[in-house]
């Protein structure tokens, strides 16, 4: 028996028989949705429509379609994360029950157990994330759909960046946690501020210059944005076909976040998957590397 | 038999407390020994150094042969633990818990399920595989913590206050299923408890107050050192033990006096035996030796 693929496998078990943990994952996304379709959809409407030129007259279906990719761009970028967070507080579970204990007193490598973690807060983050990906594209399809095979083809791709950008990165905070305390502190930090600080609940725009700048450095940021670009760019290339100028179009992208800016250059699409995929990389080595180096007391 | 633990000149500190104290003792392999002292006394950082749990400051662990400097690995798969408190997944069932433990020591499918069969049968717990762990009762359960310490066929059992918490009954079960391994299996058992009567079945003990080792020994021999010897003498009138001019106690129907030795207790006999008609002699316990050497309780430290 692979000692890592059986405690993958008991990480996972772990975490959908915990049900407090499990529902609490698996509403997050929920609960956004219904808070977004119900007091923010009209929100973003009105703003929309109050930028375009009184001569220009858009089909409400484009509307809603535009408004609805924003959202579900919004959701998901969110979710990616703070789902993470939640599966992965079973690391923390264990060191507070005792059951890390059991582990190393086995002859198992830390590199094992660490990697184990991260496996298993992946693939039940991937689980959830995708099932609210789905439901997501349902209510697209119900309020408008513009994307195309290959637009969902690169959705799915950028949540699964994004939940192993989540994932490494909370396993490196949580390495830090021991106390159930901690947990709801972290937990309540991330699914309030993660949101704001990756563009997702406020257009980026609408910061102070410097607080944009800081933004920018962060990964989260364009995982953001790719997925803001896979939802949105089938309707927004519509609008355009529908007379919106080019120079008007490009503001529009701009004030969405499909185009981010670094210190005043456009990021294209294939640096932000770049910038995401190196962080990944970055912080999974990092994790391994303090787990390694976690001496003895 | 040889020593499978041996600790020389122990040294931990934690910050300005000094944990374990130039710590040094043996345990015979296949021998029952009993690590005593009151919470903070420094059992469980020995216990934690001993399997690699923490770093030692100084001093020298060999457990089997192996230096624990240059061979953790192989001590850890000489250690099977049982800890005070179980520390196997309440939510998942008994079977999951053990095949996850299992899987730790490298252990294939095939020798998972042999091993499981058998430790199913010996601690009888055949019928409690598809159980979640947290549903279980505390003998139960502690039943389930022994089977995963025992999974791998370790060398040295650590039992850290196995039987704490746990009824008369199931403590007995236990001991009977520990003593069955001690004989079929030469296997060491290593045990720390608040129970002195278990102390006393050790073939050795030790008892660390502060991080330093107060006294160590057999039982018996810690007995006669540290502990009076008390006769006891059923249906007689006090007005007649008062004339033995010796302390004594009442306890119902009779009395007990206290004395230094047995021989004290065989000269008082022959002296007086028209006073000797229903009579026992008992050693001292190992609560009158653990009081009498660190001059306190064991249930007064756990508490």
């Amino acid at each position: 028996m692979s000692a890592f693929l059986i405690l993958v496998k008991r990480n996972i078990k772990l975490f959908f028989k915990d049900k407090g943990m499990f529902f609490t994952s698996l509403i997050t996304p929920l609960i956004l949705l219904v808070l977004y379709v119900t007091f923010l959809g009209n929100v973003y409407r009105d703003n929309f429509t109050s930028l375009l030129p009184d001569t220009l007259q858009l089909s409400s279906g484009l509307i809603d379609g535009l408004v609805g990719g924003q959202l579900v761009s919004s959701i998901l970028a969110v979710s990616c994360v703070t789902v993470a967070f939640c599966s992965n507080f079973l690391m923390v579970q264990d060191k507070v029950s005792g059951a890390i204990k059991d582990f190393r007193i086995a002859p198992i490598k830390s590199s094992v157990l660490s990697l184990s973690y991260y496996m298993a807060t992946l693939l039940s983050t991937l689980i959830i994330c995708l099932i609210a990906m789905g439901i997501c594209l349902g209510y697209l399809a119900v309020v408008g759909w513009y994307l195309s095979f290959a637009d969902v083809c690169f959705l799915f791709l950028d949540i699964v960046l994004l939940v192993l950008f989540g994932t490494a990165l909370s396993s490196i905070i949580n390495f830090f946690l021991s106390t159930q305390g901690q947990i709801s502190a972290v937990g309540t930090i991330i699914s309030a501020g993660y949101g704001f600080i990756c563009g997702a609940y406020m257009p980026i725009y609408s910061f102070g210059e410097t607080l944009q700048k800081i933004i920018s450095f962060l990964p989260g940021t364009y995982g953001t944005s790719l997925i803001r670009n896979h939802t949105m760019q089938g309707v927004l290339a519509e609008m355009k076909a529908q007379g919106i100028p080019e120079a008007g179009m490009k503001e529009l992208r701009d004030l969405l976040d499909c185009n981010l800016y670094f210190f005043g250059h456009q990021v294209d699409l294939p640096v932000m998957y770049l910038i995401v995929g190196i962080a990944v990389v970055v912080l999974i080595m990092l994790y391994v590397l303090l787990n390694k180096c976690k001496k003895q007391k | 038999m040889s020593n499978i633990i041996q600790i020389d000149h122990l040294n931990k500190s934690f910050a300005s407390v000094k944990a374990v104290q130039d710590l040094s003792f043996r345990v015979k392999e296949g021998s029952l020994f009993a690590f005593l002292g009151i919470n903070g006394a420094g059992k469980s950082t020995t216990i934690n150094i001993m399997c690699g749990q923490l770093a030692k400051d100084s001093g020298r662990v060999l457990i089997n042969g192996h230096d624990l400097d240059r061979d953790s690995a192989q001590i850890k798969r000489d250690f099977g633990v049982v800890f005070q408190y179980s520390v196997l997944d309440a939510a998942l069932s008994v079977y999951d818990n053990l095949e996850s433990r299992a899987a730790l020591y490298g252990m294939s499918k095939t020798e998972f399920k042999q091993r499981l069969a058998e430790l199913a049968k010996l601690l009888d717990f055949e019928d409690l595989l598809k159980r979640s762990v947290g549903k279980l009762s505390g003998g139960q359960r502690r039943r389930i913590d022994i089977a995963r310490a025992l999974f791998h066929k370790p060398k040295i059992l650590i039992l850290d206050e196995p039987t704490t918490g746990l009824d008369p009954q199931t403590r007995k079960t236990l001991w009977n299923v520990i003593a069955g391994l001690r004989k079929n299996e030469n296997m060491t058992v290593f045990l720390t408890t608040h129970y002195m009567e278990e102390a006393a079945e050790a073939d050795h003990v030790v008892i660390i107050d502060d991080g330093k080792i107060i006294a160590e020994g057999t039982p018996l021999a810690l007995k006669n050192k540290y502990a009076d010897d008390h006769v006891t003498i059923y249906g007689i009138e006090e007005d007649a033990v008062r004339s033995l001019g010796l302390p004594y106690e009442q306890v119902p129907n009779g009395y007990r006096l206290t004395l230094a030795n047995p021989k004290a207790a065989t000269e008082l006999i022959l002296h007086h035996p028209q006073l000797f008609q229903d009579y026992e002699i008992t050693k001292g316990k190992m609560d009158d030796i653990f009081l009498a050497v660190t001059g306190k309780t064991l249930v007064e430290g756990a508490n």
